[in-house]
């Protein structure tokens, strides 16, 4: 009986021991975005504008730069908690995969770890932000 | 007939080119959008702004007074001093520049119902230079009834707080506002008026995009026109105060001095008789956090 108790014992600590042993660690890469076609269709009104620009770096400091960093490498104070890494905005590649109606988007609708801005930043304050997050391409 | 035709064309020709001269010479009018938020939060210290949330928006505000800084280390500034008050409140906005709002405070035990309204904010054009707002709120002593001694009715309760807020944002970095306010007790001690008239000035000195230092000075008045008594008993001091704001997309932190200990501005245009000038100050801090709906 003792045995049998030892035994099994043994085995599920082993299985927890593996288990433990192989749990990601890492953040996960986000999926690709799933974005409304109206939103992909939508034109920026004012791409490049600095007083647009200005105004989005003030909104990101805000409400942004916790999680994606100062500089948009996705490297924020609170980043390490996300499950999801937030992207690297430096990218070329990130850049180029979304136009900036599908980054207004990301911003507007939010993902999971990501927050829904609608209500907190209105339409010029979010196309300033798409703006700012463009201008962070290196 | 050929006459009659030219004549006729003519006239209709003339008449097209007029209305065509007509409208083009109408004025186009161009929306005059609002300017962006001149504060970052409903609150200033003790005052409201004439900033309120976006609609479908809960506001949870924790605004807090710890004791007066007078006995220095002995009670740590205040903090260990057993004068602390506190008021927990919920405010909601369910339309476009209106915000309703509940709160409780453990000075008397204040319950107070609140609305806020911004009849019109200031635009980029200056169509309106201004923004304006209106607050007002009720509050409920919840003490017991044994205050009031013999002459107790459940109206002596009652207060009632009305404030006119007129805000101008001149940068990005300043924005001042002035306030009058008119306050009136029920119930109130024989030798106090039921009645007082005040004025303030607040300013926010934003100096990057989270952090902006702001400042309040409230001055009650002494009008005898709506005074009971031909002398004031203990006339309620001017509070000032000043404060470092930080804000973050869904909380907004200020930390203050201020005079007042009450976190009803009813409370201490009547009553405050802390004198900053003698260093009746003391530390608090607000903080809210909002949530979308």
């Amino acid at each position: 009986m003792k045995t049998r108790f030892l035994f099994i014992s043994s085995l599920l600590l082993i299985a927890f021991a593996i288990y433990a042993f192989n749990v990601p660690q890492d953040q996960k890469k986000p999926a690709p975005w799933k974005i409304d076609a109206k939103f992909k269709a939508m034109k920026n009104p004012a791409p490049g504008d600095a007083e647009s620009i200005k105004l989005g770096k003030a909104l990101y400091a805000k409400h942004c730069k916790s999680c994606h960093g100062n500089l948009g490498l996705g490297d924020g104070p609170k980043a390490a908690n996300l499950e999801t890494f937030p992207g690297d905005f430096s990218d070329a590649k990130w850049q180029a995969t979304y136009n900036d109606g599908e980054v207004y988007y990301m911003i507007f609708a939010g993902r999971d770890d990501m927050p829904k801005f609608d209500g907190k930043i209105d339409e010029e304050g979010t196309w300033a932000v798409v703006n700012y997050v463009r201008s962070l391409k290196k | 007939m050929k006459k009659i035709l030219f004549s006729t064309l003519f006239t209709i020709a003339l008449t097209v080119g007029l209305w065509a001269q007509e409208d083009s010479t109408v004025v186009v009018k161009v929306k005059d959008k609002p300017v962006r938020p001149p504060f970052q939060s409903g609150y200033l210290i003790d005052n409201q702004t004439t900033y309120i949330s976006s609609p479908k928006t809960l506001e949870l505000d924790i605004h807090h007074k710890f004791g007066k800084m007078g006995n220095g280390f002995s009670d740590l500034f205040g903090i260990y001093a057993p004068g602390a008050n506190i008021r927990i409140g919920f405010s909601y906005t369910p339309i476009k520049n209106l915000q309703v709002g509940y709160g409780i405070a453990k000075q008397n035990m204040f319950s107070d119902f609140s609305a806020k309204y911004t009849v019109f904010e200031q635009t980029r054009k200056n169509t309106f230079p201004v923004a304006l707002a209106l607050y007002g709120n009720v509050a409920i002593d919840g003490r017991n009834k044994d205050v009031w001694s013999l002459s107790y009715k459940g109206s002596n309760r009652l207060s009632y707080f009305g404030q006119v807020i007129v805000s101008r944002k001149f940068t990005d970095w300043c924005a001042v506002q002035l306030n009058s306010s008119f306050s009136h007790f029920n119930s109130v001690d024989s030798l106090y008026d039921h009645d007082k008239i005040s004025v303030g000035i607040n300013a926010k000195f934003q100096f990057s995009p989270q952090s902006s230092i702001l400042v309040q000075y409230d001055l009650p008045l002494k009008i005898q026109g709506i005074a009971e008594h031909t002398e004031f008993y203990k006339p309620a001091k001017p509070n000032f105060g000043i404060a470092w704001e930080i804000s973050t997309s869904t909380h907004t932190f200020q930390i203050f001095v201020t005079t007042c200990e009450s976190l009803l501005p009813q409370q201490n245009a009547m009553y405050n008789q802390n004198d900053f000038t003698n260093g009746d100050i003391m530390f608090g801090f607000l903080i809210t956090r909002l949530w979308g709906f």
